[in-house]
């Protein structure tokens, strides 16, 4: 069994600090603002979204230290609050929520709009990782799912019902990979994730009518090319144009000329690939690579089971984003409003992802020194 | 701590990396794909996505008149034309945009299906389209992605069918004609020039295109111009055509088959060429309906053919021209040769008839009557090699050269001839048809105005002229013509005098009394022209005033049975004309070359 109860090792110097994590996160952050700077551009204004934008990177950077500084097995003390508050916004959103693109996916809280179901992803993560770090065997049967799909079940739920089908399915992913990582037999995934499939078709009539024409959409993009299809058709333009080199910062025309939807949100990756070209898209799916591989490997070197799954959550969520978005962009996924993490231009988004790297970072600084 | 746990989740980490590093790896490849190779592809929709490339048609060039009278406009139009490649959805949009351009769908499908392979240059719906159709479209902006309104001019033949062969009319350029012509610019469902001058000289009048980007957003909003380049209208033609004697040379031939040449015949200059039964050019300007297409293409009088130039006929008595010739310059005759004309001629167990016995006529009267026994004489005396050469001398058998498409070369047989396309021997018989104009020998009306030129200037064969000028639109001459001479016929002065005087005969006392006009002596010949089938050809070739020659002309009446009744008239209509005209422009000598 693992070293679950321990108290962990105290926190260490700088030293223990994994730069190469905050590095890549760092100039992830920092492509995304110049990205984001440029797909916002406008005659008007030139710099665009520059302002917020910076305001939330600094926002995220606070908040990124203070849960570095935060011992993280607080959170597992508080993974009930924590669960329970997601809970509570999740239902005011779908309550009392703004309707933004369709859908209620916002909350004001005096001058400040929150999405939710971004910090909820955390929510989800805390509570998962308690959950799963205090079983004394590896969950190897069916019954062993129930308190993970207990604790996910509602979520997803209510996401979907927002409707916010892209982020409804990321609370999957990451329940999935954590489970994954717990030890959960093929098998047994393979079990539930035909049964999953299976009910797919059950939450066919749940969608609106405009996500269903956005996986239509995805299918054969010709469908409705001015409407759901066009975004994919005018992303694809647009990274391809770019060609190897890209067309410049600022100087993309699908970007400048307002060809791509939504090109500093979801569609940003797709500014960059015309910008940046080849050159610029890789270096990003590098960027992601190498973070991930950092996280994962936190993971394995902690010896504290919470801390572990606090990192495969993390890792999981931020994975699930990048294939998705990027996947979507270049025709490979279909558009469910998934924004590339720590590039995307939205707050809630920015900041929550920060702090997951705080999480990351606060359980980097309270492992054993590495052995392997 | 149990190691295997711990190994398990070691191995678990391990497998999610791989998953990640993988499924990473395969955005990887679809980057590569979308960037690096098929970069190309997606740049073009880029640049189609922000780039609306309209063509700035030029004006085609003028065609005037010699006097500057235009016989060729164009008038302001709009056209409409697609992008394919900006078509999205070409199902829901070219139904509609066949429905309120006005075309029928089928015809926009098929024509849609071979622009496919170009996807990106335009291809044009209609033009000539009203402003109803443009304000409707402009309605549904919208909705019909990849439309496009443009100006185009559109070609307007004020005269009509009056000029239709010598102008010609304008058609889509085809498919086989395109794979020639793309490299010199021209683009599918470019306009040029199918038949007459506006064929002959398309390079010269079409001028090139201007092109007008301009870069759009999403909405197709313009935002800025990003090249600009002005177009260069064609140039102006100048024709040697007379519009007073065109005019009066198609309104004579209404109502009948054949063809009228006036040249000038010091330069070649053509002065009117009309033909008959005729078209109305303007039915192409805009693309010919299918309908009319019909009407024209089955239409077994065939008007489309320029009889002047592309059809050759029997000559009949006016070849007496070229039997005379030679017989004067050989010395087998001179004016005052006399010959006993019993009405009929026997060759051996043959007797040839002419209709009258002119009893002792001299050569000159024999010309006058166009004595068929004088001339049979004649040309046995000749034989038929040397008939066959002052025949082509006089440009018989060979194409004029004149700037026309599509003429044709007649035919002057010979024995080597006969022999070799009918396996027959010539007989002494073919002779006497040939030195009538009768049997092998064809020829065009204009190939005949060519030899009375030569015959009226003293000899020489000039090459028959269309265009006098090229004046570029700033108002420059560009290019100018000089009468060109192909041939110096080798006749003696006295033998072509005596040709003339006889000539002058034909219309003074003989069969081409109809052709005599008040106060202008005019010299000619009249032919009969024995056809296959239906009546003679009626032909009169003559040139005025006679002492100093500054006309020529010939008339071809197709079953006009005889020249001096049908032909003749026509002749001196048009000669009168022209005599009118040159005496009302008394002092401003505009009929000076």
């Amino acid at each position: 069994m693992r070293a679950s109860v321990r108290e962990p090792s105290r926190p260490g110097a700088l030293r223990h600090v994994d730069w190469v994590l905050v590095a890549c996160t760092l100039t992830l952050v920092a492509i995304g603002t110049v990205a984001v700077a440029s797909a916002s551009s406008t005659p008007e204004q030139p710099l665009g979204l520059l302002r917020p934008r910076l305001v939330h990177t600094a926002v995220g950077l606070a908040v990124l230290a203070g849960f570095a500084a935060l011992p993280y097995r607080t959170l597992g003390e508080v993974w009930k609050f924590a669960y329970g508050s997601s809970l509570v916004l999740l239902v005011a959103t779908d309550v009392v929520g703004r309707t933004a693109l369709g859908a209620q996916r916002w909350l004001h809280v005096g001058p400040v709009s929150l999405q939710p179901s971004e910090v909820a992803k955390l929510g989800l993560i805390v509570a998962l990782a308690w959950s799963l770090s205090r079983r004394k065997e590896p969950p190897t049967r069916a019954v062993d799912l129930v308190p993970c799909l207990a604790l996910a079940g509602p979520m997803v739920a209510l996401v979907f019902l927002q409707p916010d089908l892209g982020s409804a399915m990321s609370f999957v992913a990451v329940a999935a990979g954590m489970l994954w990582a717990a030890g959960v037999p093929a098998r047994l995934m393979g079990a539930v994730a035909l049964g999953g499939l299976l009910a797919a078709p059950l939450a066919w009539p749940l969608l609106k009518p405009y996500q269903r024409t956005r996986l239509l959409a995805f299918l054969d993009p010709g469908v409705d090319p001015l409407g759901a299809g066009y975004n994919l058709i005018q992303s694809k333009i647009a990274i391809g144009s770019g060609g190897l080199w890209g067309k410049g910062l600022f100087a993309g025309t699908q970007n400048t000329l307002q060809f791509l939807p939504m090109q500093h949100t979801d569609f940003v990756f797709s500014v960059i690939g015309e910008e940046l070209g080849f050159v610029g898209t890789i270096g990003v799916l590098v960027l992601f690579w190498v973070w991930l591989l950092r996280v994962l490997r936190v993971a394995a070197s902690t010896r504290d089971a919470f801390g572990s799954y606090l990192c495969v959550g993390v890792a999981n969520l931020v994975a699930f984003h990048v294939l998705v978005n990027v996947g979507m962009t270049v025709g490979l996924a279909p558009a469910t409003g998934i924004p590339l993490p720590f590039v995307s231009y939205g707050g809630t988004a920015l900041v929550t992802q920060l702090a997951a790297v705080g999480m990351v970072l606060s359980v980097a600084l309270r492992r054993p020194k590495i052995r392997f | 701590m149990e190691p295997s746990k711990s190994v398990d989740l070691t191995t678990r980490l391990a497998s999610l990396g791989v998953g990640l590093t993988v499924a990473l790896a395969a955005l990887g490849l679809r980057l590569w794909q979308l960037q690096i190779l098929q970069a190309d592809y997606y740049a073009q929709l880029a640049d189609v996505n922000r780039l609306r490339v309209h063509r700035l048609p030029s004006p085609r060039g003028l065609i005037l008149d010699r006097r500057g009278t235009p016989l060729v406009t164009n008038r302001p139009a709009f056209s409409v034309w697609v992008v394919p490649a900006e078509v999205v959805d070409p199902g829901r949009v070219l139904p509609q945009l066949a429905r309120v351009v006005g075309v029928p769908e089928d015809d926009l499908w098929a024509r849609w299906e071979r622009s496919r392979r170009r996807p990106f240059e335009p291809m044009r719906v209609r033009r000539d389209v009203g402003i109803r159709v443009v304000t409707a479209l402009e309605e549904r902006r919208q909705s019909l992605p990849g439309v496009q309104v443009e100006a185009e001019p559109v070609r307007v033949y004020p005269f009509g069918p009056a000029a239709a062969h010598v102008l010609g009319y304008l058609g889509e350029v085809s498919p086989e004609e395109l794979e020639a012509l793309r490299p010199r610019g021209y683009r599918a469902g470019d306009l040029i020039g199918k038949a007459g001058v506006e064929r002959a000289y398309d390079e010269v009048l079409r001028g090139s295109d201007g092109e007008h980007a301009v870069e759009v957003d999403a909405a197709g909003r313009p935002l800025r111009v990003l090249r600009e380049q002005p177009g260069q209208p064609g140039h102006t033609l100048v024709l040697a055509l007379d519009r007073e004697l065109q005019e009066e040379a198609a309104r004579q031939l209404q109502g009948r088959s054949g063809a009228v040449v006036a040249m000038d015949p010091w330069t070649g200059e053509v002065l009117a060429m009309a033909s008959s039964p005729s078209f109305d050019p303007n039915l192409f300007s805009v693309g010919i309906s299918e309908q009319d297409w019909q009407r024209l293409s089955a239409d077994r009088r065939n008007p489309l053919l320029n009889r002047a130039t592309a059809s050759a006929y029997e000559p009949g008595s006016v070849f007496k021209v070229v039997t005379g010739l030679a017989a004067l310059q050989e010395g087998r005759a001179a004016s005052s040769s006399r010959f006993l004309c019993k009405g009929s001629l026997q060759l051996g167990r043959w007797v040839f008839r002419d209709l009258v016995a002119h009893g002792v006529v001299d050569f000159t009267t024999g010309v006058a009557q166009s004595c068929n026994v004088m001339f049979w004489t004649l040309g046995l005396a000749l034989g038929p090699d040397l008939l066959a050469e002052y025949a082509q001398r006089l440009g018989f058998g060979s194409p004029t050269g004149v700037d026309l498409p599509l003429e044709v070369p007649g035919m002057i047989p010979d024995p080597a001839y006969k022999q070799r396309t009918w396996q027959e021997p010539w007989y002494p018989g073919d002779t006497l048809n040939m030195a009538i104009g009768q049997g092998f020998v064809l020829v065009t009306p204009l190939q005949v105005a060519r030899a009375m030129s030569a015959v009226a200037n003293g000899g020489i064969l000039l090459r028959p002229r269309l265009v006098r000028a090229v004046v570029s639109p700033e108002g420059h001459v560009v290019r100018t013509f000089s009468p060109e001479a192909q041939a110096r016929l080798p006749v003696s002065d006295q033998a072509l005098a005596a040709l003339r005087r006889g000539l002058v005969a034909v219309v003074d006392r003989g069969t081409g009394q109809a052709a005599r006009v008040e106060g202008l002596q005019v010299a000619g010949k009249t032919g009969s022209a024995e056809t296959a089938r239906g009546r003679p050809h009626a032909w009169f070739a003559g040139y005025a005033p006679a002492s100093q020659p500054r006309i020529v002309v010939v008339v071809l009446v197709e079953h006009g049975y005889r020249g001096g009744v049908s032909a003749a008239p026509i002749a001196r209509a048009i000669l009168e004309r022209w005599w009118t005209g040159l005496r009302s422009a008394r002092g401003g000598n505009l009929w000076a070359r």
